[in-house]
């Protein structure tokens, strides 16, 4: 494991994330309520870059009411699948899992531990 | 006639005509008889814009100058003692148009008549005999109140619903009826038909077909999935964690499709319908059963129809209809024959005890 360089926290805050190759693979890091995380960019659905997707308040409710459900979720640009961006798990399906890593800033930096 | 078998069989599809419409007005409160009068043998209930190029109903029944199936007799003597039907469901014919007549007044007063009319002509002459509770959906809270009137009555074991709607039943205008099944601890059946009659929407999603090969093969099926969806899709049963649906007569083929499908957009979509937390597929297994007539034909593929339906959750979601007296008939012997043999109590019988349950009032094995 080592902290690999993905991009400035400038580029973070304009952009919403920053995406680096990084030994084969993309890795993202995506801001969540002021934390970072880091998230493998392909999503485990079709291949989707992840990271391009938005992070969103999962909605939830009884039937017929819209309700925000206190769980940020990063949706797939593709299908609009939802992943809870902390431990990767796709809410809705259980079978699928992304690779989620550590990330920090550091002098104006953006690092993933991978 | 069928050959007699050696089964016992639970039939959620017979269908009663009304044999003598001077007698059924009797059951029609006064001040209201001479309007269905007038309507004559139709009773003011929308007619079919398509129709079977020969006869709706199968050509081998004996009539004796009346309709098939107009007495308990004749079902009796063609349907229940040939084919080993422990229980027979009795499920409004054209009667079920009731909720797509312009007037939800006469609509209601029909629904109330033809209850009556089976109670008193039907299962007090048979005790094989259970029946459907027909409800005016184009008014749900006065449907509620005849669902709850009439579940007083244990024989009557589902609330009946026709396919033709002009909009799907997940609609929440609906509720009504789905709250008062379930508080009464009755499924309530959707019967294809009536697409496109009276106030219903047209058949098949792309405006009105030619001929009734066309309404036959796809009105019935496409407001059968119309319905299944919009229920799933509305949450009717997280409202309703007791509701049970059976869907009469709809095909099942296009099951495993239609479900796959919904899931996956259900993954996709689900900022659109946020209160649904698991999928569609899974509340379906819980929540809704079908009929097996008509059961498709597959040209020798029966093996690939019975996998697909499988991975749909057959066979614990299949229930065994006859659909008798119609033309598309299908026999229990026949039935028996195709189905995979571990399926076949649960389809013929199982099932629908446990749906129905203990108003059908049969001793558990």
């Amino acid at each position: 494991m080592s902290w690999e360089d993905v991009g400035s926290v400038a580029d973070l805050e304009r952009e919403g994330r920053v995406i680096a190759r990084i030994g084969g693979r993309e890795v993202g890091v995506v801001a969540v309520n002021g934390e970072l995380r880091g998230v493998r960019n392909r999503c485990p659905h079709h291949g989707g870059p992840l990271c391009l997707g938005t992070v969103r308040e999962r909605l939830a409710g009884e039937p017929g009411r819209y309700a925000f459900g206190n769980a940020n979720v990063l949706r797939c640009p593709w299908h609009g699948w939802e992943f809870d961006p902390a431990t990767g798990q796709c809410l809705d399906e259980e079978s699928m899992r992304v690779a989620v890593y550590p990330a920090k800033a550091e002098g104006g930096r953006i690092l993933v531990d991978i | 006639m069928a050959c007699t078998i050696f089964l016992t069989v639970i039939d959620c599809d017979i269908h009663p005509q009304i044999g003598d419409v001077e007698e059924f007005l009797g059951y029609v409160e006064p001040a209201q008889r001479e309007w269905f009068r007038a309507q004559g043998a139709s009773l003011g209930i929308p007619g079919y814009s398509w129709v079977h190029p020969s006869s709706w109903f199968r050509a081998d029944i004996e009539q004796n100058g009346k309709p098939p199936a107009s007495d308990v007799e004749t079902v009796r003597r063609e349907l229940l003692d040939p084919s080993g039907t422990q229980v027979g469901v009795l499920n409004g014919d054209d009667a079920v148009l009731v909720s797509l007549m312009p007037s939800p007044y006469r609509a209601a007063e029909l629904a109330k008549a033809h209850n009556e009319w089976l109670r008193e002509r039907w299962l007090a002459e048979e005790t094989r005999l259970r029946a459907s509770i027909l409800c005016p959906a184009q008014d749900p809270q006065a449907a509620a109140t005849e669902i709850r009137r009439m579940a007083e009555d244990e024989r009557f074991v589902q609330v009946l619903l026709c396919g033709g709607a002009d909009r799907p039943y997940g609609e929440p205008r609906y509720l009504p009826i789905f709250e008062a099944a379930a508080e009464c601890g009755l499924p309530v059946a959707i019967h294809s038909g009536g697409e496109g009659m009276g106030i219903a929407a047209p058949p098949g999603g792309a405006g009105p077909v030619t001929f009734y090969i066309e309404w036959h093969t796809l009105g019935s099926a496409c407001s059968t999935m119309s319905h299944l969806v919009s229920l799933l899709c509305h949450g009717t049963f997280e409202r309703l964690p007791g509701l049970k649906v059976l869907l009469i007569e709809g095909g099942i083929a296009w099951l495993p499709g239609i479900l796959w499908r919904l899931d996956t957009n259900w993954r996709a979509l689900r900022s659109d319908t946020p209160w649904l937390e698991r999928k569609p597929s899974e509340v379906a297994r819980e929540h809704v059963r079908f009929s097996t007539q008509p059961l498709e034909h597959t040209d020798g593929k029966d093996e690939t129809l019975f996998e697909m339906l499988e991975a749909a959750g057959a066979p614990d979601n299949l229930c065994f209809a006859s659909d008798y007296p119609h033309w598309d008939f299908d026999d229990p012997g026949f039935m028996l024959k195709r189905l995979p043999e571990a399926w076949r109590d649960k389809v013929l019988h199982d099932n629908a005890a446990e749906l129905y349950g203990e108003r059908l009032g049969l001793a558990r094995a």
